[in-house]
């Protein structure tokens, strides 16, 4: 009965991936098969990058750009050559349930995605405000920036998405319409970081202040060609099993923490805050 | 104690033999190490009553008795159960003395032997002086050939190739011609039928999509892996539970998907 459910072979589903919950890798597999609904339409069509703990998040992980060898065949891949990596690489494109279980079987606990989608690689479609606070700042000081940005984003009458990193920090993203370069949505982000700093005492938009202690650095330089973000619901590789989870603005306040959403407590969740994200694409008013 | 884990060999400082490359005139200094090392697992026997190590011993078919190596000679089985004998002197005197040379007949491109030749590898070193060793190196590198030639290692002589790899100069010991089959006088062989173009077309695209770069860091021994994870919970004193099969593990997997592909369906 179970057969033509999906064409994934799994493999060492009892192993251990999350020594200090005892997860295994089971409990990873269904939790991606969970929250495919969801993640699916945030993954299709964007080159992904893998960041794979074979042997659990206590260990060693490795990031993986390039399919690897023994891709199925019916997993589809993006060709481009990679400056960095200085050559062809096959981006997986998660665009199926069955692709994402195949991940989730890779031991390829965290998933990232490009802000830009294949087809228009060079032109993205989302724009990432990364919120990273700096010790002793904390992830309370992320969310005052995060409202404050809001507010900003608000009075330019742009709708913003919010979520958790899973590490410490919150990522806000905007989706944009078509024809932006990479360059622009860059400055755009720049330019709000250098407005909010002005306002604050904490938040700096600058790389070469981020890691002064107690700051919040508005991070924009995500925005750029290649680039990565963590996907939606991904899970993030720390002791906690926390997820990178998307909130509802009125949910984000004070006394919210990352741990708050984990493997265990976001497959509880109905909501799916981010449901609208990429029908809601607005134009950005840059230079 | 704990169970020896993969790592990348080291090539042993001490050489298995020392002597020179010897091109027409031209001599190389160089030593010879080891490079391939088998790292399957190995087990050894022992007694199940007692667990203790089983020996083996050399047993007389005749007398059914341990025969103590002094009584031993070496015989060659001409047919069944009829031998020719040879003494320990005799086998001796006919062992190919080993001139300490590698000497080198021509020079072939590096990629035109076949691996099916290929028998094991040993790295070379400079023995002193390093410059003729660095300039054949270079050469070898520069031109892509490799040198074709002949060792006597211990009792054997082999053909060898010599060719640079990592900045280093490699022999890799072959095997003589008659000692690879040729498969062209296999009868399924004979009559292959000639593949359609279009069939072609597709296949040639579908190889091209497959390419890559070679890369042996993605190949591991599973069977090893497995059983030196068991190692490790045996030392550390723990019970093996024998691995549910894949099926049943899953079945909790399966209630899941199937409820995702109706909520994938219903979009």
């Amino acid at each position: 009965m179970t057969e033509g459910l999906t064409r994934v072979k799994f493999t060492n589903l009892d192993k251990i991936l999350y020594p200090e919950l005892k997860i295994t890798k089971a409990q990873i597999v269904e939790y991606y098969i969970k929250l495919a609904p969801k993640i699916l339409s945030l993954l299709t069509d964007r080159p992904a990058v893998l960041n794979r703990f074979p042997d659990g998040v206590d260990k060693l992980g490795f990031y993986e750009k390039d399919a690897p060898l023994g891709t199925p065949s019916w997993v589809k891949v993006f060709k481009r050559y990679s400056e960095t990596a200085e050559r062809e690489l096959a981006y997986i494109l998660c665009n199926d349930l069955d692709t994402l279980v195949w991940l989730a079987n890779l031991a390829a606990l965290e998933i990232h995605v490009t802000l830009s989608q294949a087809e228009s690689f060079e032109s993205p479609d989302l724009v990432l405000i990364d919120i990273d606070p700096e010790p002793p700042a904390g992830f309370d000081d992320a969310i005052d920036a995060a409202l404050l940005l809001k507010e900003k984003l608000d009075a330019l009458s742009l709708h913003s998405y919010v979520k958790t990193s899973g590490m410490k920090g919150l990522h806000v993203v905007i989706p944009v319409s078509e024809g932006y370069a990479f360059r622009q949505t860059r400055e755009f982000a720049h330019h709000i970081g250098q407005q909010l700093a002005k306002e604050s005492e904490i938040i700096v938009s600058e790389f070469s202040k981020s890691r002064d202690p107690g700051t919040v650095f508005i991070d924009y330089l995500q925005n750029a060609h290649g680039r990565t973000m963590i996907c939606p619901y991904s899970l993030r590789a720390n002791p906690k099993a926390t997820v990178s989870a998307p909130l509802d603005w009125r949910d984000a306040e004070k006394g919210l923490k990352p741990e708050d959403f984990t493997l265990f407590t976001v497959t509880k969740s109905e909501k799916n805050p981010w449901k609208k994200l990429l029908d809601d694409k607005q134009q950005l008013e840059v230079r | 104690m704990k169970v020896s884990k993969e790592r990348m060999p080291r090539i042993p400082k001490r050489p298995i033999w020392t002597g020179s490359l010897t091109i027409g005139l031209v001599n190389v200094p160089v030593k010879l190490h080891a490079m391939t090392f088998d790292k399957g697992v190995s087990f050894r026997f022992l007694h199940k009553t007692d667990g203790q190590p089983l020996k083996y011993q050399r047993v007389c078919i005749r007398e059914d008795k341990v025969v103590p190596w002094e009584e031993t000679v070496k015989g060659y089985e001409v047919t069944k159960d009829q031998f020719i004998i040879f003494t320990k002197e005799e086998l001796r005197a006919a062992r190919p003395e080993s001139d300490q040379r590698i000497r080198i007949d021509k020079f072939v491109d590096y990629l035109s032997v076949d691996p099916v030749f290929f028998e094991r590898s040993y790295v070379l070193t400079p023995d002193g002086n390093s410059e003729p060793y660095a300039l054949l190196m270079s050469t070898l590198q520069r031109l892509g050939k490799a040198g074709v030639g002949r060792i006597t290692l211990r009792t054997k002589e082999y053909p060898v190739l010599v060719y640079a790899y990592k900045d280093a100069l490699i022999v890799t010991t072959l095997r003589y011609a008659y000692e690879v089959a040729d498969p062209s006088g296999l009868e399924e062989l004979k009559q292959l039928p000639e593949p359609k173009k279009e069939e072609l077309d597709l296949a040639i695209r579908i190889i091209t999509d497959l390419s890559g770069e070679f890369r042996i860091e993605e190949y591991k021994d599973n069977y090893k892996e497995k059983i030196e994870q068991l190692m490790e919970k045996k030392l550390k004193g723990e019970i093996i539970v024998a691995e549910k099969p894949v099926k049943e593990e899953a079945k909790e997997l399966m209630v899941a998907l199937q409820e995702t592909l109706k909520q994938l369906k219903q979009k």
